[in-house]
């Protein structure tokens, strides 16, 4: 019955349907709140991690502002370009910062879903907040593009549900008291008020695997990787909104 | 690594005498209800912010007493009268003792 | 102290809660509080009738949460108002404002405003201090709801009186939750 009215749907949405911000589907008082900084706690996170930015590790070494000078204006635009190719591989913008900190600074990585990773992580894409987002789709990044779409489109887990069978083919439709949506990746991270809490796009993306009864994969894993840089080109042209606000 | 405490503070930095200004104030908390299991056959002990309390002119001018049913990442709007130039002193009491204190500064014309 | 009784009735507890009776209007059997099977069947009311608006909360009985907070003194449904989202689509933060008519000056003014909600673990969500230097009795917070319920705001008046105010609030659940 569920699949048959899914089909239907499915049958009946556009073919090139508009990719629209998540932001679209919050509730009025939800969106001011998102565009207030007085009220969005989000901001938080963006201030410890441009605390953070500056602060030279402890153990000595320099900064990310030794490098990365004036991050305002030198790294503005930085986050739309992600997930990229860095020497062939495919790294979303938490990868590069661990990278970063690995590499040049020789510090531990904070490891995924740290406060602090979340922290700097948001802090340079907010620098991103209202361009378009910019991500390379084409030339080596296709292959990647292409693992995603088909992570998408495959039906997955108990419910043998695609992504596309929700996000393309229900979106506006209720699902409890959530309001399905285009599945655009362009706030993350995101303060949920399902977390009470700025949290990553991969443990959101964790919440659908584990919502369609799939197996949940890891969080800066390549799966998920590929499915962000698929959704990252299907928001393509849509502004950054980090640090959103969502359920 | 503890989530530490911030606040942002939102009011005008001047005002009339007399005047009515709006004080709104976000902390960063997460307002832990406790009771949660610790893994290890106990339970996570409560941990909120319990107290906000606004001193203003010599006389506290608001005081806000949480319990569990105020969100984490709590927000909170109150109003007062501009009297005199100074210091606004916002203070909050954490559950165990601790405490963190923010001040913003009101010019009154 | 005067309790309402004109809504007792002889009914299996279920079955009054899903006439949506408060359980908290009943000072019998020397209980207090409602019973584990109250909570149960009340929380799948609240499911079962989740889409649907519920009715104003005017006419309900006085909760013993209010009547603990005035010591017994009935407050007037009169001159607060509580803004409160009728339906939220997430419970863990709830955008919530109170206004009392109130001059707020040293002769009359309001001392306190006191938010309860009767199904939280915990009822007594938070007080707000207010004094003839606060200009208005206006203040606003965001607050952490279990479950649909009706959330009532008290304040008390200089003079000795209280005021109240109460709206009845359904909360749904999130689709995609972590599940921990």
């Amino acid at each position: 019955m569920l699949r048959l009215a899914v089909l239907l749907l499915l049958a009946a949405a556009p073919a090139s349907a508009e990719i629209v911000s998540g932001s679209s589907f919050l509730s009025p008082e939800m969106r001011r709140q998102q565009e207030d900084e007085t009220r969005n706690p989000g901001f938080f996170w963006v201030e410890q991690g441009q605390e953070l930015f500056s602060r030279r590790p402890e153990a000595g070494g320099e900064a990310c502002i030794g490098c990365h000078a004036a991050p305002q204006r030198s790294l503005r635009g930085a986050a739309a370009t992600y997930p990229k190719l860095v020497s062939e591989r495919l790294m979303n913008l938490e990868g590069r910062i661990e990278q970063c900190r690995v590499e040049r600074q020789k510090q531990p990585a904070f490891g995924y879903e740290s406060p602090e990773l979340l922290a700097l992580t948001a802090y340079i894409a907010s620098l991103s907040r209202g361009l378009p987002m910019d991500v390379a789709i084409d030339g080596p990044a296709r292959p990647f593009y292409e693992a995603g779409r088909a992570f998408f489109e495959r039906r997955q887990g108990q419910l043998n549900l695609s992504c596309r069978h929700c996000h393309d083919g229900l979106v506006g439709q209720k699902l409890r008291g959530d309001t399905i949506s285009r599945g655009a990746s362009t706030g993350y991270p995101a303060y949920r008020l399902e977390w009470n809490s700025v949290g990553s796009l991969h443990r959101r993306l964790r919440a659908c695997s584990l919502g369609v009864r799939a197996t949940q994969f890891e969080a800066g894993g390549p799966e998920y990787l590929a499915l962000e840089l698929y959704l990252a080109g299907r928001a393509r042209g849509l502004p950054v909104e980090t640090p959103a606000m969502r359920r | 690594m503890a989530i530490p405490f911030n606040a942002r503070i939102s009011m005008p930095a001047e005002a009339k005498a007399g005047e009515i200004i709006e004080i709104k104030v976000l902390a960063r908390h997460p307002m832990d209800r406790g009771g949660q299991s610790d893994g290890k056959g106990g339970t996570v002990p409560r941990k909120i912010l319990n107290r906000l309390t606004a001193t203003y002119a010599g006389e506290e001018i608001f005081r806000f007493d949480m319990h569990t049913g105020v969100s984490a990442n709590p927000f909170v709007s109150f109003t007062t009268k501009a009297v005199a130039s100074g210091e606004i002193v916002f203070e909050w009491r954490e559950d165990g003792g601790a405490s963190f204190t923010r001040t913003a500064r009101l010019t009154v014309t | 102290m005067s309790l309402p009784i004109s809504l007792r009735s002889n009914a299996p507890d279920a079955l009054r809660l899903s006439e949506k009776e408060p359980d908290s209007a009943e000072p019998r059997g020397g209980r207090t509080g409602p019973s584990r099977r109250q909570l149960v069947a009340g929380a799948a009311a609240g499911l079962a009738l989740a889409p649907l608006p519920r009715p104003a909360a005017a006419a309900a009985p006085l909760s013993e949460h209010v009547l603990r907070l005035t010591e017994g003194v009935v407050p007037e449904r009169a001159r607060l108002r509580l803004e409160i989202p009728a339906l939220v689509e997430n419970g863990n933060s709830v955008d919530t404002r109170i206004t009392v008519d109130s001059p707020m000056t040293a002769q009359d003014h309001v001392r306190w405003i006191h938010l309860i909600a009767e199904k939280n673990p915990f009822p007594d969500m938070a007080r707000f201090h207010l004094s003839p230097r606060s200009g208005r009795a206006e203040v606003a917070t965001t607050l952490r709801l279990a479950q649909s319920q009706t959330v009532t705001a008290v304040a008390a008046l200089s003079g000795g009186g209280f005021v109240m105010a109460e709206a009845a609030i359904v909360v749904t659940l999130s689709a995609c939750i972590d599940g921990g």
